[in-house]
Order: structure tokens, then sequence, then C-alpha cells
């Protein structure tokens, strides 16, 4: 998967006729074979522009930021990239006219290792749902699949798995870098800063973990698309993909197979009401 | 530092008898916040109110919870004395010590006790974290709109109209007049439903405060109560209303013969035409689906013979919009169509009939000019069986509730057979008789005695020909025994359902509706006219099978309501609704999805102050808003919160057990 030639001439004809202002995609690392996002607002720095199996992370992040407000940009996305676009077109976060997507069918992308990454494994849709210009052979949906982790966690009993999450809880550092680096977590002011009551201290403690991280998850539950940006970002390499996995499969399994953003105007399952959806937990 | 006073309530023995109230006044005193704590026998009785307001001028109190029965009994009791003593109402909270604790837990005291103790310190730390609110003034438009001009939809405007307050009525036949036009004579007293319907549907007509919009439909409703928008629909008549002058000529010599629904398909009407002789307004319009020059451009008869050329065949669909202050919706009910009831004959036999069918035939003004005639031969019954509950309490084939009407009318239908034909004999299969109502009792009896109607209790299992006859077999159960009888005519008292275009009118108008397609009220038995939307009333069958006497009642209790809305220039409104903050809002409009009133809107703002950058952000009305919280739930930046029933509020209540 390398489309580095095409995407460099994309870009170059995209600034050509000046139909955007800026374009994002990724540059290489100076230090090793990774990949790190660029902002590129001058054609002369076009020949920076790669594109491999080395490009994980989710660039529609970078859309919620200032400086690409109200501006003309071009993204790269690959499949789940571009179900996480999906939800913030429909959440009014960002407006089509202003974007030009060049959405690549994704083979799967590896991990700093140079192994194929654990999301990929389980993807559902490597195909672009949304895009100006496709790149690449579509090779369709796939099956959904319990994430293996998942199923690992709920075998353990529940004092054992209590544990293993406190253990989890406790390694986390309050640094945010999950929330910053997570492209559905756009909002002006976090709940959790608004948080004032008892339950909540915002210092570093388990419970404010908990409470933070939980709160977090539910608000991402029928959004999260899997492209665990926030787990990359997470200094404490913490399994965050445990949270939004499991709100995952509790939502496929309970409202009609519902995955989030692959539909466009889809605001997920919390957020629309259908008469099939359970109600056994109402008394 | 908050002052806060509870009052506890032994209401009578309903809560003392199963909560220790003196030992819960004792345990709420601990709390740091309780300055002062007490028990009543009745705190709502005038001494029991006293005692609330001595106690907020001697100790100087902030906030005040009662703890007795729910809210929905004596809020409003409480607010008012609270309010009287000089603190603003909402500083309220009530603990639900009866309805929550003892009327549930009445075998274990000390539970219910504990429990008790809990309610009451949750309210007091919800009541220290409550702000002064004030009522809400909206201003209002008096013009009331009545959808459907049925007797309910007539009477709901004549009272309205008579309490000097416009009303626009909309009717979607070229006629008003609805289902009891159509009937003969109305039991129990037996007079002509014509006689008695026609001189309301002339002063519909006539009344100066009412607008009678006939063929038209309500496609849209915009606003909240006292402020409504209306879209009406008004359907292409091809005949201009003020030329015409309801001759006739252009009726007569339509060439075009279509079934006639108003007589139920027994004759024919023309392309163009008035539904019956005293139709109001009485002038003609063309039935576009079956009009040659509308279908094929020849003929143009009517256009020929009209003398004051009234027709015209360009005539458009038009929308036109009014803005009134509240809404009765009076659309009446559909015939449940038989057709499952195969074993009956139904469509294959003609002689089988349903009971509208039965009734216009009987009907003087009617097909057949009054008298029962076989649909088959044209010959005049002599043994007529009646078969109630033809789809209703029928949880196989039709629908499960009771169609309330049908034991009345057919017991009449068996009168009027008999006042028809003195020579006919009349059997009714029944399951029951049920004829609850002033007269109606009276009124079966006179049925059995006096005609000699033969009453069958049982059902029936099969009609079959033999010859002309149509033979009926059912169960006689009091005899235990099968019974058959040779009958010229069978007539199926068929179930009354909403039509089927209720669900979507009630989308429309925001309101909800039962599984069955009526109407839903906001209460059962305290609230039967009002919907869960202010502003929209509910009169007739559209909410629940009725007869014409509660149907009347209702419809006038509807302009009661409306006439009390209109009765100040502003409406108050309750405080407790959603506010939205909009430094903290995204725009993500999750609460715009939401909302189950078309509350919220989004509007821009500048990004800061004095740019020219904008940003969405949401809008709440707070006419529309009424307080439901959805917003708040699914506002992940915690913009929107819900006045009296806020985070903090909640999570002090959470903590503080």
């Amino acid at each position: 998967m390398n489309y580095t030639k095409q995407i460099q001439d994309i870009a170059s004809k995209l600034f050509t006729e000046g139909k955007i202002d800026i374009f994002i995609g990724y540059q290489q690392n100076s230090f090793d074979d990774n990949q790190v996002p660029v902002l590129i607002t001058d054609p002369a720095e076009i020949p920076k522009l790669v594109f491999s199996d080395k490009s994980v992370f989710n660039l529609t992040n970078y859309l919620k930021f200032e400086h690409t407000k109200n501006k003309r940009v071009g993204l790269v996305v690959k499949g789940c990239d571009s179900r996480s676009l999906n939800l913030l077109l429909t959440e009014k976060q960002v407006k089509r006219e202003n974007l030009y997507v060049i959405g690549v069918c994704c083979e799967g992308v590896t991990d700093d290792n140079g192994a194929k990454a654990k999301n990929c494994e389980v993807c559902v849709m490597p195909d672009p749902v949304v895009y100006d210009e496709i790149l690449g052979n579509p090779s369709g949906k796939k099956p959904y699949r319990v994430d293996p982790d998942v199923a690992e966690v709920a075998k353990m009993p529940l004092v054992e798995r209590a544990d293993y999450f406190e253990e989890i809880f406790q390694n986390c550092i309050r640094c945010n870098a999950c929330r910053h680096s997570c492209p559905l977590c756009y909002c002006s002011k976090c709940c959790i800063d608004q948080e004032t009551s008892t339950l909540y201290n915002g210092s570093n403690t388990v419970s404010s973990a908990v409470h933070a991280l939980l709160t977090w998850s539910m608000h991402l539950a029928g959004r999260c698309v899997d492209c665990r940006n926030c787990e990359k970002a997470c200094p404490s390499h913490l399994p965050l993909h445990l949270l939004h996995k499991q709100n995952e499969k509790v939502i496929f399994e309970n409202f009609q197979e519902h995955l989030s953003g692959m539909i466009a105007d889809d605001r997920g399952a919390f957020y629309k009401y259908n008469q099939k959806d359970p109600d056994d937990f109402i008394m | 530092m908050a002052r806060v006073g509870v009052f506890v309530c032994f209401c009578g023995a309903n809560i003392a008898d199963f909560v220790d109230v003196p030992a819960v006044v004792e345990e709420v005193k601990k709390i740091r916040e309780v300055k002062y704590a007490v028990y009543y026998k009745y705190m709502c009785s005038d001494p029991g109110q006293q005692i609330i307001k001595d106690a907020i001028a001697q100790y100087r109190l902030t906030s005040v919870v009662v703890a007795a029965c729910s809210p929905r009994m004596h809020e409003k009791t409480f607010r008012r004395a609270v309010s009287e003593a000089g603190l603003n109402p909402y500083l309220l909270e009530i603990a639900n010590i009866r309805e929550h604790s003892s009327w549930v837990h009445q075998k274990n005291k000390k539970a219910a006790t504990e429990k008790a103790g809990d309610l009451i310190r949750m309210a007091v730390a919800k009541s220290i974290a409550n702000e002064q609110l004030h009522e809400i003034s909206v201003p209002v438009t008096k013009r009331a709109l009545v959808i459907g001009g049925g007797i309910a939809g007539i009477q709901a405007a004549l009272d309205i109209a008579d309490a000097h307050i416009p009303v626009v009525l909309v009717e979607r036949s070229p006629s008003i007049g609805g289902r009891m036009a159509q009937l003969d004579e109305t039991f129990p007293t037996l007079d002509c439903s014509q006689c008695i319907l026609t001189p309301k549907m002339v002063d519909v007509a006539s009344h100066p405060y009412i607008e009678l919009i006939p063929y038209s439909e309500v496609i849209g409703l915009e606003g909240y109560v006292g402020n409504y928008k209306a879209k009406i629909k008004k359907k292409a008549s091809y005949v201009n209303f003020s030329l015409c002058t309801g001759c006739g000529a252009c009726t007569q010599k339509c060439p075009v013969k279509v079934p006639n629904e108003f007589n139920m398909g027994i004759d024919k009407r023309k392309a163009i035409y008035t539904p019956f002789p005293q139709a109001v307004p009485n002038k003609p319009v063309i039935d576009a689906e079956h009009c040659n020059m509308l279908l094929k451009g020849k003929c143009g008869i009517c256009s020929k013979v009209c003398e004051k050329g009234a027709i015209d065949y360009t005539m458009k669909d038009e929308v036109i919009e009014r803005e009134i202050g509240a809404v009765v919706v009076a659309t009446g009910y559909d015939l449940w169509d038989p057709k499952p009831y195969e074993e009956y004959g139904v469509g294959r036999f003609k002689d089988v009939i349903t009971s509208l069918e039965f009734e216009r035939m009987v009907s003087a003004s009617g097909p057949t000019g009054g008298l029962p005639i076989r649909p088959s031969d044209g010959k005049v019954p002599k043994t007529v069986v009646f078969i109630k509950c033809i789809g209703s309490r029928d949880e196989a084939k039709g629908i499960e509730y009771c169609s309330k009407i049908c034991c009345m009318y057919t017991a009449k239908h068996a009168i009027l057979l008999h006042h028809k034909v003195h020579d006919s004999r009349a059997y009714v299969f029944y399951m029951d008789v049920r004829a609850a109502g002033k007269g109606y009792e009276e009124f079966v009896k006179r049925a059995q005695v006096e005609t000699g109607t033969t009453y069958l209790r049982g059902r029936v299992s099969k009609i079959y020909k033999m010859g002309d006859k149509l033979m009926v077999r059912g169960e006689d159960a009091q005899l235990g025994q099968v019974v058959e009888i040779e009958a010229d005519m069978v007539v199926l008292a068929t179930a009354i359902i909403p039509y089927k275009t209720n669900p979507a009118l009630a989308r429309l108008l925001g309101i909800s509706y039962d599984k069955y397609g009526y109407l839903s009220e906001a209460h059962p038995k305290l609230r039967p006219v009002e919907t869960a939307k202010a502003g929209i009333f509910l009169a007739g069958c559209t909410q629940a099978p009725k007869d014409i006497p509660d149907t009347v009642a209702q419809a006038s209790a509807c302009a009661a309501k409306v006439c009390g809305i209109f009765s100040g220039d502003a409406l108050k409104k309750d405080p407790m609704i959603s506010v939205v903050n909009p430094d903290y809002c995204s725009g993500c409009q999750n609460c715009v999805q939401v909302c189950p009133y078309q509350a919220i809107t989004t509007e821009e703002i500048p990004i800061t102050r004095g740019s020219k950058e904008t940003r969405t952000v949401a809008k709440i009305n707070e006419g529309v808003c009424q307080g439901c919280g959805s917003c708040a739930a699914v506002c992940r930046s915690m913009a929107i919160s819900l006045k009296g029933f806020t985070d903090s509020q909640i999570i002090n209540e959470i903590v503080s057990i």
C-alpha cells in the first residue's frame, strides 16, 4: 500500500487549481521509519507527503482545531478515518463543501513494531465511506467480529476484572491526550472540565480517572470508529480500546447491528429512536 | 449558607401508620443545613400551611422541603404558601414519602422510615442548589383551529365562537357534518339525526366568528401554545365558491357516475357533486379523479351549463397560513373493513351488509328513500339478522377494544326495521349488551319488548346461501344449542377504528397516539381532553370510540379549555425548562434531533464579541419547551441544563445518600 506519488499529484493539482488552503497528510518521521501528520499550506512542501502502511493516524482529528476551521481543506482518509469524518459531517462540525477528501482503500496499517495493527484485525470497513477521489480497489464491508481483547477480559472473573481495570485506571495520569487526539472530542468545553461535584476532583486519583474515562467512553459510545488515535497518544499506553470496543459490542448486539459513521446523517444509537430498541432495562 | 426548613406530613394515617414520622424529623434535624424541622397531621391544611409560612419568617429559611404526598397532588398548594411567605416558589422541594415510601412499604415500617429519611435528605440536598425561577409570560394569538367538521368539530367551533373568539374550522370533505350527517335517527330518543345536526351546520356557516375552510387539510403546524402557525392545503374544488349559487345544474348534467361514498356506495353520484342535499357549504366540487374534462380534456358540460361561470378547470391546490393560539383535533372515526370474516360471506353475498349501509338505507334521504331493501334483488327483507362485535373485542381478526356504540345502534336498527317494515322480524346475535348511559338500558328493552327482537347470546359460526335466503348458523349459548335462522339480510355491526391518517396527523401536530392509532389524551381520568402538548385538545372519536352525547360533551370541554387559554393576554408558563449556555455549545445539534416538541432551533453567534465570523449554537424556544430534559441528557458538553433539575442539584441528591 503505497500512494505517495498519487497523493502528491492530487495535492499539487488542488493547490494549483486553488481549491484548497490547507492539505493534511503524512510525512516521514525524522528519527525512525514511522510517520507523523503534516499540515501543508505551501505547495513547495508537497514533496514531504508520503503514504504507506505506516500512515496510522486519523487525520480528521485536525479538522477540529482553529487553524482548519472555515478553511478549505484537502485530506487523506482511510476506511476508519472516513467514518469519523462522516460523524463530523453529521454533527455539523465541518462543512462538506470546504473539504476535498482523498479516500484510500486501506489494506491495513502496521504498528511500531511492523506487525499488522490490532484494530485492523477487527476492521469492518477498510474502504472510505466519504470521498471525492478514491485510491486503490474497494474490498467491501467485512463482517463484525468481537474484539479478541474484549472477549479475553470478559472471561475474567468479576473480582479479577475489577483489579485489572483498577490497575489500568491507576496508570492514567489525567493528561487528556486521549481526548485531544480523538477526532470526535471537539467540544469547546469538555464536561469533565466543568465538573465540580465531589465525584470528580480533577486530581490524579483512581476515582477521578474512572469518572473521566468512563464518561469519555460513554460520550463516544455508538460514535467511536476504532481509529485508536487515543491509544497512540496515551503516554501510559493504556488499552483504552477495551472501553470503546465493549460499548461497540453492546450497541451492535442491542441496537440493530449499529456501527458508527457507516452512513451519512446517522448520529448513532443514543441519539435516535427506533421502535425495535430494547426496553427490557425499564422496569 | 443555606437555611432549610423541613415539614413532614402525617397525611392522617397514610404516612404516619407506616413511617415513624417523629423519628424521621429527629434524624433530619441532624443535617447541617436544616435549621427547622417539624411534623404535622395535615401539612396541606390551612394551619399546616401557616406553620410553613411562620417558620420561613421566624427562621429566615432560604429553601423549604415538604415531605408529604406526590408533587402532582400538592406542589402547587405549597408553592403558593411559600410564595405568600415571600420566598420564591421554586425554592420549594417535595419529598414524596407517601407514594414512594409509606404506601409501597406497608409491611416494613423500619425500612419505610429509613427510606423516608433518605428521600428527605435527598430533597434537602437538592433544595440547597435550587435557584430562584420566575414564571414565563407568553403572548397569545386569540384564534382557535378546529380540525374536522363532524359533530365534535362543529360543537367545539360553535362554543368557542360564541365566546367571541375567532375559529378556523378545517374540514377535509366538501361539506361539514361528518358521520352524524349519515345517520338516520339517533339513540336513545330516536330523534332525526339530520334534523338536530343541520341547524348547527347552518350556524357554523353563518357565524361571524367562524371561518369555515371546507375541502382542505392541515399540512403543517409550527410554534407553541398561544402562538401556532398552521399551514392549510385547500384542495382544488374547480368551482369558484364566491360565484357559485349552488343551483345544481352542473350536477344534474354531469355525465360521469361514481359510487357515492356518502351513501356507502349503494348508489351513484356525479363527478361534480354536493355530498348531500343539506351540505354546508352547499356548493359542488369536482372529483378530479373521475372528471372527464380534467382527465381527458373532453366534456366541459358543467362549465357550459353554469350561468355564473363558476367552473374553473385550471384551479390548483392552494396553501394558506393562519396564526392561531390553540387547536381542537376532531377528526372522527373510520369503519373497520369486515373482509376477514370470510365465513359470513363478506364480499360474496350481496345481502350481508354493514351497519352504516343499513343506516343509509333506512334514512329518508338515503339511496332507497328510507326503505331497507336487499341489494341482490331489491326486495324488502322480512327477516334480518344483526351480528354485533364484528371486529370489536376480537383479538384474532379485529381489535381488542369495545367500540362502545354498536350495542346501542343495533338496538336502534332493530327498532327502525320494525318501523319501516311492520311485519319484519329481527334477530340480534350478541356477546354482551353494553347499555350504560342515560336511557340506554330502557332503549334496549324497548327493542326487545316493543318490537319483539330476539336477542341470542352467542357467535355466528357460518353464513351460507340457500336459494335466495341466507342461512345464519350460530350458537345460542343460553340454551346451549346450535340455531339456524333463515334470513333475508344480515347486518354486521362493524367496529369503530381511527382513521389511518391519524398517526401522520399526530406526528405533524407533535402529539402522541396509541397502538391503534387513536390520539392520546394527557391523562385518562383527570386530563381527558388535553394532549401532552399544551394548547392541543381532542374531541370525539379521534381519541376513543364515543357516542354523540359524549362527543358533544367532550367538544364543549375542549371549547372551555380553549377559552381558558385565551382568557388573558399572556400565558403563564412553568419556568422549569431547558436553557443553553452558548459558550459551551459546540453545535452538534443532537438536542435538535431528540427534542420531541421541536422546541430547539439553531442560531448563529459571533465567535468572539464583535467578530464577523460566526458559529452555530442551539437555541431553545421558551414557549415550546416542556422541560422533559431529553436535550440536557444528550448534551455531551453540558451546555444545556434543565432549570429546576440542574446537574448540580441531581449530583447533590446522589451524593447525599
